[in-house]
């Protein structure tokens, strides 16, 4: 069985898809409350948390890079349950965060703005100009996030395993053959793709320790797992007191798993 | 049961999953058929048909309305075999010439286009990689204009299919296991009505050229 991430826009039939996918497959499913374990873990609060994802970031916040202690603390949150190896997530961001992991179904839902205008009519009492105004400013927010955070377009059909329009599709039909979808070889959880999300799940730890802590928060370090080595990569300025690389390894060992770190910082001066 | 439209770009390996699909569900493959019964309603070679149904319209074309001769006689060579029921084509404008009919399942195929580059090397020993890249990149622009400006809308929007799948991560196989399923589903599943809506839109069709054809000769 399977990871399945579920991206849509607001009142788009994404919140019944994973439900009905977690019921018929028995699966845990996860959602936005993965925000309050994040903020639990940075010492922050939910709301915090919150209005760093649902906000798209203004250029200076985006260089402060507050930004990315968020993500980094919801991906760990989201690596804790994929670990797990059976899940249905259908919070914030879940193709980007768990990109380039096997045996993880990236499922996008579209519908009609009429249909999801109807919804909120029905359902929370907006006039329906005011909820068109909502979910067109929600997908605006989303897609600028998207754009500023990863570069990337977030209606591109290319992030995604596959895009459901549930135009004229009901969702137990897109639950049924995204449960076909699943039961297929490439979907399986064999041991070599427990290894990689164990790793994923290493890896994130070392991140959010890195950014929890005062000295390195702000460095742009990648880093990556394969049993318990860690291996931390990218660039760093060269500091006089030369204890960047030291502390960087320390914060590493104390993370619960990690058996050697290999440090492959490029340092440079930041004083030419 | 269902009809089923498949979109892909040049070498995207649509036209395995197509006919895996419709070997499954037992239906009819078709693409290059309705191409040669428009041709011949026409009274033009398939190659000529093909061109109109992929070259974007000229201004001469937009003027003199001319392309809209191609594009009824082939919708119209579709909705014929569309009243037999069942079906699967894979050939140009499938989502498009179909729109008007409810039940159709439409669906879109994509993969990078790395992977349809050697996919076409694999095909072509003697192209160089350069070209063949140059190769998908003019076609897949050709057609994006060509339906931009036939029909006013993005070939690459998600909205004007039930389901895109992308081929990078998804299988042949399971791409195909994931379209019969959604084909079986009730509301892709040919009612009377929808039967009847079906021969009422293939006689339209069948009107509309005559029309066209008449008007020509």
């Amino acid at each position: 069985m399977a990871v399945v991430s579920v991206c849509r826009g607001t009142r788009s039939g994404g919140q019944a898809f994973a439900e009905c996918l977690a019921e018929r497959l028995g699966y845990p499913i996860v959602g936005r409350e993965i925000l309050q374990v994040a903020a639990s873990d940075l010492g922050v609060t939910e709301a915090e948390v919150t209005r760093q994802f649902d906000r798209a970031p203004k250029v200076w916040n985006r260089l402060a890079a507050t930004r990315h202690v968020y993500i980094v603390g919801v991906q760990a949150a989201l690596a804790e349950h994929v670990a797990g190896g059976n899940l249905v997530y259908h919070g914030l961001a879940g193709q980007l965060l768990l990109r380039g992991l096997p045996a993880v179904l990236r499922a996008r839902l579209v519908a009609p703005v009429a249909a999801r205008v109807r919804m909120l009519v029905e359902h929370d009492g907006m006039t329906p100009e005011a909820a068109e105004r909502h979910i067109r400013n929600v997908d605006a927010t989303r897609a600028r996030w998207v754009k500023m955070m990863y570069g990337e377009h977030i209606e591109d059909p290319a992030l995604y395993d596959m895009v459901v329009n549930l135009a004229n599709t009901s969702i137990d039909a897109a639950c049924a053959f995204t449960v076909a979808a699943l039961r297929q070889p490439e979907f399986e959880v064999t041991d070599e793709v427990r290894g990689a999300f164990a790793n994923f799940r290493l890896a994130c730890r070392v991140k959010r320790a890195l950014v929890t802590e005062p000295d390195t928060r702000r460095l742009p370090l990648e880093v990556a797992a394969h049993g318990g080595i860690v291996e931390i990569s990218g660039s760093a300025p060269l500091l006089s007191t030369g204890e960047t690389g030291d502390r960087i390894a320390q914060i590493t060992k104390g993370v619960s798993g990690v058996t050697k770190v290999r440090l492959k910082v490029q340092w440079f001066d930041p004083y030419p | 049961m269902a009809i089923i439209t498949i979109s892909r770009g040049t070498m995207s390996g649509g036209r395995a999953v197509a006919e895996c699909l419709a070997t499954r569900l037992g239906y009819p493959c078709l693409a290059r058929e309705v191409l040669q019964d428009a041709a011949k309603a026409l009274g033009a070679s398939e190659e000529t048909v093909q061109q109109k149904l992929q070259m974007p319209p000229g201004p001469w074309d937009l003027l003199t309305r001319e392309r809209t001769a191609y594009i009824v006689a082939v919708q119209a060579a579709l909705a014929a075999q569309c009243v037999g029921g069942n079906l699967v084509y894979h050939g140009l404008a499938g989502q498009l010439l179909l729109r008007d009919l409810p039940g159709v399942l439409r669906v879109r195929l994509i993969a990078p286009v790395p992977v349809r580059v050697q996919a076409l090397l694999a095909q072509h020993a003697h192209t160089n990689h350069a070209a063949a890249e140059r190769f998908i990149r003019r076609i897949d622009h050709q057609r994006r204009r060509w339906v931009r400006l036939m029909y006013g809308v993005d070939l690459t929007d998600t909205t004007l299919y039930e389901l895109t799948v992308n081929l990078e991560s998804i299988t042949l196989d399971t791409a195909c296991v994931m379209i019969a399923e959604l084909a079986r589903q009730p509301q892709y599943a040919l009612t009377d009505a929808r039967r009847q809506g079906i021969a009422d839109f293939a006689a339209d069709c069948a009107r509309h050229l005559e029309e066209i054809v008449g008007a020509r000769s």
